[in-house]
């Protein structure tokens, strides 16, 4: 069966192979020069060309960098805030797209327009008002202004639709109701489970979004001490005299995190499931 | 407007001076800030907490343009506001005409008994259209020029060469390109940024004069147009972007004569963008004696503040402004030229920089910073200053017309000038 | 699991209580937000005054942002942008998600070559600031060396020059999010069932066709999900224009000047939020014609599930 498939390969030849390995040289060389600059003095990150290998400056600028900041702190809710957005985005973004894809209910489709809608407003117009609602709220300098907000995203709904509309069989739905099942139940023991693929992409998006996050922070955060991780290393930033290479090392630190979840998640997520358990 | 919550602001305003003096002494002081002005005032606090000891100060740093973004956010809607906020003094115009920072004028600030002892320009900056000192200065940028001595050496010049017109010394920088292939500016944009500066009237900004009419077809962009184009027919600047790569390894390898800055380039020149060319530089005052500023920060209280705190964020302010002790130590660890007077007598400034070959450079400095006059800002410099650099381009790189590209700049600016 | 019948939802109102946690935050956090941005387009307001300091001003800002040469320019420039970055990530992203998907057996390989092109989506975004001005730099930069090493060209000015500054932005888009839109692919080619092609094979049905006929209309509503996800990114480009240009102002003659970057700029740099207001509203109008196109063009054949 397996020399059929690779049959079904319209490009195997070695021409192909070659061309994406340069593509994967093309990805992976600013990644590596990160790591490569976080070793190195400011001076000499920015000498041209830049430095190709490793230097002996990690320690001083990893020094740097914590005297300056309370660099754990600012790991720590960015894993807390990166966390507690993930398990909250799944959670409401599959329940909204599971309900677009396969129920049919008065103001679907201009419920969904909405949906859409909310993408396309450009965020920092908000800044203002929604300052003004944390306010309200009392949510200013609360991590929770930062996860429960865009919990549930056009993105996420849109995607978990697009998703259901082929993963989830409505004759399965329809089945699991003949026999008896509760709503909840469907979705929690039938739909989730399908929806698998489609939750890591989603959680993976979700989690580098909002550890990337720097807008949200700036709006609400006010203490150094209850930043994330961008804001604080931007906090670093001058415009004439910035520590480039303590700069460097927390931008590296930052990124590690993001490796193991993409090395951890990337099973789940390519290579999920098998044809065998949608049926 | 009066709404319930202000009416009952303001009953509750009447009784405070009781309460301020009784009950409620304030523990903290809030402080914004961003990087480097955020390690000055931190470095104050151990001498604020022998004043003060019941006081902390909380210092909220956030990244350069994070931070004004920040404090407009913040006086727009009045809530969340720092007790007492930095600001550079490229944003202090917009700041200073929208009233949302307190009139320093007033009790128990009363910033007019300290004029005297404030840089004159410094000071005059922080004045709004309607009159109202809207913040103290700290520190400034004067205007100086950095050259390269060994090149000129290897020109077969001297620093006598350099000292005079623009257009000597563009006729120095064409000499020094032939024998050592160094450019004279590393962005063009330097040269006319400083000649639109020089000659500006009285009652005038930069781009708009006080009833927002546009400038930009003045004498002195005419000529700032004209000697871009004279160095760029000679190629003499390297087309750089400051604070890159190239801009930085241009220095390194000598290959940029001239650099028209603040007098805080040096310092950063020698810390980390060139240390290597330590010893090979000098200072001189810009051509045709032209004095401007590049930089510098303020201190301000937003009016929607605490009231309580505000006279302790007034004492913390002159403990950063008006104390000799901490406006040097800002000077020697951040390279933040003191908008205070009474440190330019003191020594310290007569001493040799080895990074400038042991020149007396900060009496160079401190002379500029007493001819700099303030500019009349206007809401709109930001984007006027963006269109005279596409017209610029236009000129340099199209050989579009001088007095067409300052007319369509014109026009273009005259839209926005009411807005 | 069996719950008491109490606690059943009919399957009439579960859709609603799906949704309700998106319609909480919605009401929550945008309502007002648009409504303000709404007033405030018919304002005139200096914000470091504080909220009392907006004026009515009719539809002055409506009228300035339609006759505002740059409104016109920016969007000119994002159109531009959006389609020269956004077209390559799928005509790339497809071909290779498949390519990836059968020709990498070993699940470890696959996920790793999978994962190397995802890496510049997880790339800070300072690092990669710094890098690509040395690669793009005009005197000493890699590319410049390179193309004069294989075909004796002048040294360009990338990022100085207006005519070069929009591909320099449009390729490290494309850069940035490959990676993204092959992940996004994969996880989707997962779920076509390998039967069908078994079924394919049988009937004697080529390579090609296979792609064409099965593959392709397989993935049809992830490509409608990555299509519109790259207008939408396309029109609201921000990040990589603002931090490769000088100061985040869209370089010279304001060439790679997006939309975004003209609408922050307006309201944090020129202080003009009304204008910023009514031009957002107006961007607002313009990005949902297109996306309802996209829309159109990639809706589902009714009865084709």
């Amino acid at each position: 069966m397996k020399g059929d498939l690779r049959s079904a390969v319209f490009v195997t030849s070695w021409p192909a192979y070659l061309i994406v390995a340069a593509g994967a040289l093309i990805m992976l060389t600013p990644f590596y020069f990160m790591f490569v600059f976080a070793t190195h003095s400011r001076t000499e990150i920015f000498n041209l060309p830049p430095p190709l290998w490793f230097g002996d400056h990690l320690i001083d600028n990893l020094t740097n960098l914590t005297e300056r900041l309370p660099l754990w702190h600012n790991l720590g809710w960015s894993i807390y805030v990166a966390l507690a957005s993930t398990l909250l985005t799944l959670l409401f973004c599959s329940m909204a797209g599971y309900a677009f894809a396969l129920f049919e209910f008065r103001f679907k489709r201009s419920l969904f327009a909405l949906v859409m809608a909310t993408m396309l407003l450009p965020s920092f117009m908000n800044m203002i008002p929604t300052f003004m609602i944390m306010d309200v709220l009392g949510w200013i300098d609360q991590h929770r202004a930062l996860y429960i907000p865009g919990a549930a995203s056009a993105f996420g709904i849109f995607l978990m639709r697009q998703f259901a509309l082929t993963a989830v069989p409505r004759e399965l739905i329809e089945a699991a109701r003949m026999d008896g099942c509760g709503e909840f139940a469907i979705y929690w023991l039938i739909v989730l489970p399908l929806l698998r693929p489609a939750l890591g992409t989603l959680g993976l998006i979700t989690f580098i979004a909002s550890w990337n996050n720097f807008i949200g922070p700036l709006i609400v955060m006010r203490s150094v001490e209850n930043y994330t991780l961008p804001l604080a290393l931007r906090s670093m930033q001058s415009t004439t005299n910035t520590e480039w290479g303590a700069l460097m090392a927390g931008a590296a630190i930052a990124t590690i995190p993001l490796m193991i979840l993409f090395a951890v998640s990337s099973r789940q997520l390519i290579a999920g499931l098998t044809t065998g358990a949608v049926k | 407007m009066l709404t319930r919550r202000t009416l009952l602001a303001m009953g509750l305003m009447s009784t405070m001076p009781v309460l301020a003096s009784s009950s409620s002494q304030p523990r903290k002081l809030t402080v914004a800030a961003f990087p480097n002005v955020d390690a000055i005032i931190k470095a104050a606090i151990p001498k604020w907490q022998q004043l003060h000891p019941n006081i902390d100060i909380e210092v909220v740093s956030r990244q350069y343009a994070d931070h004004h973004t920040a404090m407009t956010t913040a006086l727009s809607t009045s809530v969340y506001l720092p007790d007492v906020m930095a600001l550079e003094s490229s944003y202090l115009g917009r700041f200073a005409q929208g009233g949302g920072l307190e009139d320093l004028l007033r009790e128990p600030y009363r910033i007019d008994q300290y004029r005297s002892r404030c840089v004159t320009y410094a000071y005059e900056q922080a004045i709004n259209r309607r009159g109202a000192v809207v913040a103290m200065p700290t520190d400034i940028g004067p205007g100086t020029m950095l050259y390269r001595t060994d090149l000129l050496a290897k020109a077969g010049l001297t620093a006598s060469d350099l000292a005079g017109s623009w257009d000597a010394y563009v006729d120095v920088g064409v000499k020094i390109k032939a024998a050592t292939g160094a450019y004279l500016v590393s962005n063009i944009r330097a040269i006319k940024d400083v000649v639109i500066r020089s000659g500006i009237g009285p009652g005038e900004g930069l781009y708009f004069d006080q009833e927002s009419r546009v400038l930009v077809t003045a004498p002195r962009f005419q000529r700032a147009f004209k000697l871009s184009q004279k160095v760029r027919r000679n190629k003499l600047d390297a087309k750089v972007n400051a604070w890159s790569n190239e801009w930085a390894e241009a220095f390194k390898r000598g290959k940029l004569f001239t650099e028209l800055s603040g007098a805080w380039m040096a310092g950063q020149l020698s810390t980390w963008v060139a240390p290597d060319t330590k010893g090979l530089w000098r200072a001189a005052q810009l051509p045709e004696s032209t004095f401007v500023s590049f930089g510098g920060t303020f201190y301000a209280i937003p009016r929607q503040a605490a009231t309580a705190n505000k006279s302790l964020a007034w004492d913390f302010i002159q403990l950063l402004t008006l104390n000799t002790e901490r406006q040097f130590a800002a000077f020697k660890s951040q390279d933040a030229f003191p908008a205070l007077l009474a440190t330019h007598d003191d020594p310290f400034l007569e001493e040799p920089l080895p990074f400038l070959g042991g020149q007396r450079a900060r009496l160079l400095w401190r002379d500029a910073a007493r001819q700099i006059t303030a500019t009349q800002v206007h809401k709109q410099d930001s984007f006027a200053e963006e269109v005279i650099n596409n017209e610029l381009d236009n000129v340099l790189d199209n050989d579009k017309d001088i007095g067409r590209a300052l007319a369509d700049a014109h026009r273009l600016l005259e839209r926005r000038s009411h807005r | 699991m069996r719950l008491p019948a109490t606690f059943r939802i009919s399957p009439r109102w579960a859709p609603y209580i799906l949704i309700s946690p998106f319609l909480v935050l919605f009401g929550v956090f945008s309502v007002f937000p648009l409504l303000f941005s709404f007033y405030l387009a018919f304002h005139s307001w200096e914000p470091t005054g504080g909220l009392q300091a907006m004026e009515y001003v009719g539809v002055a800002n409506f009228a300035f942002a339609l006759q505002d040469e740059w409104f016109w320019k920016a969007l000119g420039n994002t159109a531009w942008l959006a389609l020269a970055s956004g077209l390559p990530q799928h005509l790339v992203g497809i071909p290779l998600a498949v390519f990836i998907h059968l020709s990498f057996k070993r699940l470890r390989v696959r996920d790793s070559v999978a994962g190397i092109y995802f890496l510049p989506f997880i790339t800070s975004t300072v690092a990669i600031t710094i890098l690509f001005s040395s690669l793009y730099s005009t005197d000493y930069g890699l590319i410049n060396a390179v193309l004069h090493t294989l075909f004796g060209t002048e040294n360009i000015d990338w990022l100085g020059k207006p005519v070069y500054v929009k591909p320099t932005i449009a390729f490290i888009v494309f850069w940035r999010y490959l990676g993204f839109n092959v992940v996004l692919y994969l996880a989707a080619l997962q779920a076509i069932p390998k039967d069908l092609y078994e079924a394919a094979e049988m009937d004697g049905a080529g390579r090609w066709h296979q792609f064409w006929c099965i593959t392709l209309p397989s993935l049809r509503p992830m490509i409608f999900f990555g299509v519109t996800l790259s207008v939408i990114g396309g029109l609201q480009l921000f990040e990589e224009p603002f931090i490769l240009t000088d100061k985040g102002r869209g370089g010279p003659d304001q060439a790679g000047m997006t939309s975004a970057i003209y609408l922050y700029r307006m309201a944090f740099d020129f202080n003009d939020f009304g204008g910023a207001s009514a031009m957002s509203w107006l961007l607002f109008i313009i990005v949902a014609l297109m996306t309802w196109l996209t829309n159109r063009a990639f809706r589902p054949h009714k009865g084709s599930v």
